[in-house]
C-alpha cells in the first residue's frame, strides 16, 4: 500500500467510535474523529481525507443525512467516498416514509449496518477508496490530454 | 352515558317535543332540528353522540341525511324514525349506515331503550377507534425506541468486541478467543431478536410487493432446506423433499418466501423427536403452488390451534426446550398473505403437525 490513508469518522456515540477506530488503526489507517456534524464539517473543510465514515442518526434525527446532502452539493467534497454506517435497517418507515434510506446521497457512497464485521468494514473501505482513486486518476488523465 | 348529546331531526313538532320530554329527564342533552338541512348544519358544531332522523321529511329525506352523515364520518351512530315501518325502508336505511330504526308510534320506554342502545354503540365505536390509534402509535414508537435505544448500545458493545479481537489477536489464549467468540455470538442473537421484533412491528410487509418478481419455488425450497439442514442433522432428523417439477413460477419475493419456508421447516425440526422424518411436498394444483410440511413431532394442542399464527405464540414445549421469540409463524403468515396466498395448519397433540401453504401461480 502507498501512503497511509486518512479517514474521518463522524458519529455521536463515542463507544461505537472506539470500537470501529480500533479496527481501522489496526489495519494501518490514520483516523480522525468528530462527535457531531458541525465539528465533522469543519474537519472536512480543513483537511484532505481519503474517506468519510458517517453515522446517520445523530442529534435530533437523521443529521448524518444532512451532512451527506451537503457533501453532494460541494464541488470539492462531492467525490469524497463516504461509507454510511447506520443502526437503522433499510426501509425504516418512520424515518423517510415510503423512501429507502439509501438512494445514494453522494456520488461515491456505500452503506453498512451497525455493528459491522471487521472484514466487511475493511473490504468496503478499501474498495471505495480504490474506486475513488481510479476515478480521479481518469479525470487527471483526461485533463492531461 | 349521562349528558350524552342527542340530535333529533324530524319535521313533526309533536315528535320533537315528545322525544325531548322523554329523554331530557333521563339526563340526555337534546337538540332538535325540523328538517334535514338544518340538522346536518348542526352536526359539526354539536358533535352529537347519537342522531335520530325521520325518514320522510320535506326537503332532503332521511336517507339523504344518512348518506351525508356516513360520508363525512362513518363512525357516527344514527337511528331512523319511520312512520311507515316496512322492512324494506328499514333495510335500506341500514344499508346507508343507520344503526337501528324506531317505528312510529313508539312508547317512551321504547325510545329510552333504543337511545341507550345507540349511545352504547357510540361508546364502543369510540373505544375501538382509540384502541386502534393506540396500537398504531405503539407500533410506530416501538420502531423508534427499539432501533435507537436498544440497538445502539448493543451495536457499540459488539463493535468493541470486534475491535478488541483485532487488537488482542496475538495476545489472547485460545480459550480467551473462544470466550470472545461466544460473547459475540450472544450479542448477535440479541441483535437478531431485535431485528425480528422490528420486522413484525414496524415494517410494512406489504412493502415487499413493490419488488415482486417471478420466483422459482423449487429454488426457494432448496435454499430453505439448506438453511435448516444443520439443525436437522444435529437431531438426526431426515428432511425428505418431494418437489414435483415443473412447478409454475410465483410472483413474489424470493428472500421472504425462503424465510417463510425456513420458519416452517425450522419449527418442524424443532418440534420433532430425534431420528424421525420431516416431509416436504410441493406440487402444482389448480393455478396454485401448494407446499406442505409435515412432521411426526409433538403436535399442537387443539385449543392452541387458532392462536399459532398470532404474535408471540410459542408452543408450550417450545418455550421450555428451545430459543425463539414466538414470531416466526406470525411473520410467515404476513408474508404469505402479502403474496395473496394462504397458510394453514392441521395438527394433533402427540402425533405431529402439517403446515400447508398455497401460493397463486404467476399467470
Amino acid at each position: 500500500m502507498s501512503a497511509q490513508k486518512q479517514l474521518l469518522i463522524i458519529d455521536d456515540d463515542p463507544d461505537f467510535v472506539d470500537g470501529i477506530k480500533a479496527i481501522l488503526v489496526k489495519a494501518n489507517y490514520k483516523v480522525d474523529v468528530a462527535y457531531n456534524p458541525k465539528d465533522g464539517w469543519a474537519a472536512l473543510e480543513n483537511k484532505n481525507y481519503d474517506l468519510l465514515l458517517l453515522d446517520v442518526m445523530m442529534g435530533r434525527g437523521a443529521e448524518g443525512i444532512m451532512v451527506a446532502r451537503k457533501l453532494g452539493k460541494d464541488a470539492k467534497l462531492r467525490n469524497l467516498p463516504v461509507l454510511i454506517i447506520t443502526s437503522i435497517r433499510e426501509q425504516m418507515a418512520f424515518l423517510f416514509p415510503g423512501e429507502a434510506v439509501h438512494p445514494h446521497f453522494v456520488t461515491v457512497d456505500e452503506l453498512v449496518e451497525k455493528p459491522v464485521e471487521p472484514k466487511l468494514l475493511l473490504d468496503k473501505i478499501a474498495t471505495l477508496i480504490k474506486t475513488a482513486e481510479a476515478k480521479t486518476g481518469q479525470v487527471a488523465d483526461a485533463k492531461k490530454r | 352515558m349521562e349528558h350524552a348529546k342527542i340530535l333529533i331531526i324530524d319535521d313533526e313538532e309533536v315528535v320533537l317535543d315528545s322525544c325531548k320530554l322523554v329523554l331530557e329527564p333521563a339526563g340526555f342533552k337534546i337538540t332538535t332540528a325540523s328538517n334535514g338541512t338544518a340538522g346536518l348544519a348542526l352536526v359539526p358544531e354539536l358533535d352529537p353522540d347519537l342522531i335520530f332522523v325521520d325518514l320522510k321529511m320535506p326537503g332532503i329525506s332521511g336517507f339523504d341525511v344518512l348518506e351525508h352523515l356516513h360520508a363525512t364520518d362513518p363512525n357516527r351512530v344514527a337511528i331512523v324514525i319511520t312512520g311507515y315501518a316496512t322492512v324494506s325502508s328499514a333495510v335500506e336505511a341500514m344499508k346507508k349506515g343507520a344503526y337501528d330504526f324506531l317505528p312510529k308510534p313508539f312508547t317512551p320506554d321504547e325510545l329510552r331503550l333504543i337511545a341507550r342502545r345507540g349511545l352504547e354503540r357510540h361508546r364502543l365505536r369510540q373505544e375501538a377507534i382509540a384502541l386502534r390509534r393506540e396500537k398504531e402509535m405503539l407500533r410506530e414508537n416501538f420502531a423508534a425506541i427499539v432501533s435507537h435505544e436498544l440497538k445502539s448500545p448493543l451495536s457499540a458493545l459488539q463493535q468493541n468486541l470486534f475491535g478488541l479481537t483485532a487488537e488482542l489477536e496475538d495476545r489472547m489464549s485460545d480459550e480467551q478467543k473462544a470466550r470472545m467468540q461466544r460473547m459475540k455470538g450472544r450479542l448477535d442473537d440479541l441483535l437478531k431478536l431485535i431485528h425480528t421484533w422490528l420486522r413484525v412491528f414496524s415494517v410494512d410487509v406489504n412493502k415487499i410487493k413493490e419488488q415482486f418478481q417471478p420466483v422459482a419455488v423449487g429454488q426457494v425450497i432448496a435454499r430453505a432446506i439448506e438453511n435448516v439442514l444443520p439443525h436437522a442433522t444435529r437431531k438426526n432428523i431426515e428432511i425428505a423433499s418431494d418437489v414435483r417439477e415443473p412447478l409454475p413460477a410465483v410472483m413474489g419475493d424470493a428472500v421472504s418466501l425462503a424465510e417463510v419456508l425456513g420458519n416452517i421447516l425450522g419449527n418442524a425440526v424443532k418440534y420433532s423427536h430425534p431420528q424421525t422424518k420431516v416431509q416436504l411436498t410441493a406440487a402444482a394444483d389448480r393455478g396454485a403452488v401448494v407446499i406442505a410440511v409435515s412432521d411426526n413431532g409433538i403436535g399442537i394442542a387443539k385449543e392452541d390451534l387458532p392462536r399459532v399464527f398470532g404474535d408471540f405464540y410459542r408452543g408450550r414445549a417450545g418455550a421450555a426446550m428451545d430459543s425463539g421469540c414466538g414470531m416466526g409463524l406470525a411473520i410467515s403468515r404476513r408474508i404469505v398473505e402479502a403474496h395473496d396466498g394462504t397458510i394453514s395448519v392441521e395438527s394433533e397433540a402427540g402425533k405431529g403437525s402439517k403446515f400447508t401453504i398455497h401460493l397463486p401461480a404467476n399467470t
